[in-house]
């Protein structure tokens, strides 16, 4: 009976709060709670209210913590809210308390403000088109919103068509807004994807792994055959290499490299290279 | 008469478990490739699989969107061969909606639906073979889709079932221990905070056992949390691993 009761009062709600510096990196559930390093001081050996006298005022920043994906704000702690690892980046100059998230797998995309994606034309009416980015909604997409569009040159543009571009509105009330031109009027890379090529879908983690700075995987890529390539940051990648066949192998080695790990990857690229 | 013997003197059930221990339950999640989110459970001899596409566009008539949540459309389904006699179910028939509406009103408390306003999430469950404790094993199947599909959600949602027997409460009824026709409980329950999502009798029970038999469903739910969490967290290792972090 003893080891049952003691099993009961371990799960028992309570302190089950941790120092979120404790388990950066780590995997976190939703319903645990985490603790800023602000309410860590506070709760820490010396108790209740006692407070060690500094003398440098300036060293203890009492920032604000920015709460990225996958965390909410629940009174003064952090609820995790999706299953994945703790990441934490310190902040570049100097103010706020850094950016907590979590890193979690999904396939399904949400749209946020800024983001470059990929979205197919599904709809024309009026002055807008409307544009199916993967979201719960289709994005509005303004047929003004491309480099040198005016009222009497409208930019060709039909249903079917790919389209990338950015978001300008995009949060949980509204339809998502997008547009094909960056704040200065230019294009910079974006608007209608031209012939050709295909179109496939991977998960989001995986865009933001290719996207990342230091992407082995593109770089071997790029050396196997020429190509043009577009990813969206919703799960969209475009590849267009000289003949179909290549293509092809290029949009299969692409959805496997999640799969895959470094070495299976090197393997198939250099069995890829002699053929 | 010469019944079976739910409980033995030594404190045995029929399939040699003691009273508050649960079955053996293995769990996976990411089944399919092109479903947000799947996962698949078994618990004891029940299976059951869960799949989850949202959050996305309202399907079918624009005048159900809710503007300030999204809307949770559960489906149950049970397969023919999930029974020992192979029985053919219309698809909305009583059982099956009745059921939908209790992962509805289950996963309406557990999922953040704020967050997506006027859209939808589809969780549809589907129980391959049917021992005993469906609505439970359709809930951990479920909770472990909706967290494959990446949606927030406030915290895991575990369910088990118990009984009362002999003055003895039992947790995670067999289908045989169902058929002999004692009460029977179901609970679904968030266990960070120990907030119970749904509760289910429809049986008699003296008011005096009652509080024994919510503490065994409670307890054998946690449990059920404990095994989950340690699947999730290997799932999501083995990911970030292949990810190359």
């Amino acid at each position: 009976m003893a080891e049952a009761v003691g099993a009961v009062a371990e799960s028992l709600p309570g302190d089950r709060a941790r120092a979120a510096r404790t388990v950066l990196d780590q995997v976190v559930l939703p319903g645990e709670e985490l603790l800023l390093p602000e309410q860590e001081d506070a709760e820490g050996p010396g108790g209740a209210g006692e407070r060690p006298l500094r003398l440098n005022a300036g060293t203890r920043s009492r920032g604000r913590v920015v709460c990225g994906p996958g965390l909410r704000r629940c009174g003064d702690r952090l609820l995790v809210t999706k299953c994945g690892r703790l990441r934490h980046k310190e902040p570049g100059g100097g103010s706020g308390g850094g950016v907590y998230w979590v890193d979690s797998q999904q396939k399904r995309y949400v749209p946020v403000k800024g983001d470059h994606v990929i979205g197919i034309v599904t709809a024309k009416s009026g002055d807008i088109f409307k544009v199916d980015v993967g979201g719960s909604e289709p994005a509005s997409l303004s047929y003004l919103a491309f480099e040198g569009a005016t009222k009497r040159n409208r930019p060709n543009v039909q249903v079917g068509d790919l389209i990338y571009g950015q978001f300008v509105v995009a949060n949980k009330d509204m339809e998502p807004e997008m547009v094909c031109i960056d704040s200065c009027g230019r294009a910079s890379g974006m608007g209608v994807i031209g012939q050709d090529g295909l179109l496939f879908k991977v998960t989001l983690g995986l865009i933001r792994k290719l996207l990342a700075p230091d992407c082995e995987i593109l770089q071997e890529v790029g050396k196997l055959y020429p190509l043009e390539i577009v990813f969206g940051m919703n799960g969209r990648i475009w590849v267009k290499a000289k003949t179909i066949q290549q293509t092809l192998i290029l949009a299969n080695i692409l959805e496997a490299c999640e799969h895959m790990t470094a070495d299976q990857r090197k393997q198939i690229f250099s069995r890829l290279a002699e053929s | 008469m010469a019944g079976l013997e739910l409980l033995s003197d030594q404190g045995y059930r029929v399939d040699g478990r003691r009273a508050g221990e649960l079955r053996k339950i293995q769990a996976r999640m990411g089944v399919f490739a092109q479903a947000d989110g799947s996962a698949y459970i078994e618990q004891g001899n029940t299976k059951a699989l869960a799949v989850v596409y949202g959050p996305h566009e309202i399907r079918g008539s624009r005048a159900r969107a809710l503007p300030d949540r999204a809307l949770v459309n559960c489906q149950y389904s049970s397969a023919t061969f999930s029974t020992g006699e192979r029985k053919r179910r219309p698809h909305g028939d009583r059982k099956s909606c009745e059921m939908g509406l209790h992962l509805r009103q289950t996963f309406e408390a557990a999922i953040l639906t704020q967050l997506h306003p006027r859209s939808q999430i589809d969780i549809y469950v589907q129980v391959l073979q049917a021992d005993g404790g469906t609505y439970a094993a359709c809930v951990n199947a479920a909770t472990l889709a909706v967290l494959d599909a990446g949606i927030p959600m406030r915290d895991f949602v575990c369910a088990c079932s118990a009984g009362f027997v002999d003055n003895t409460a039992l947790a995670d009824l067999s289908h045989v221990e169902e058929a002999a026709g004692g009460p029977q409980l179901a609970l679904a329950l968030l266990p960070a905070s120990g907030q119970i999502a749904l509760l289910e009798m429809d049986a008699r029970l003296h008011e005096d056992h009652l509080e024994q038999v919510l503490e065994a469903a409670a307890r054998a739910a946690r449990d059920v949390h404990t095994v989950l969490d340690r699947v999730v967290r290997q799932h999501v290792r083995e990911a970030s691993i292949l990810l190359g972090d």
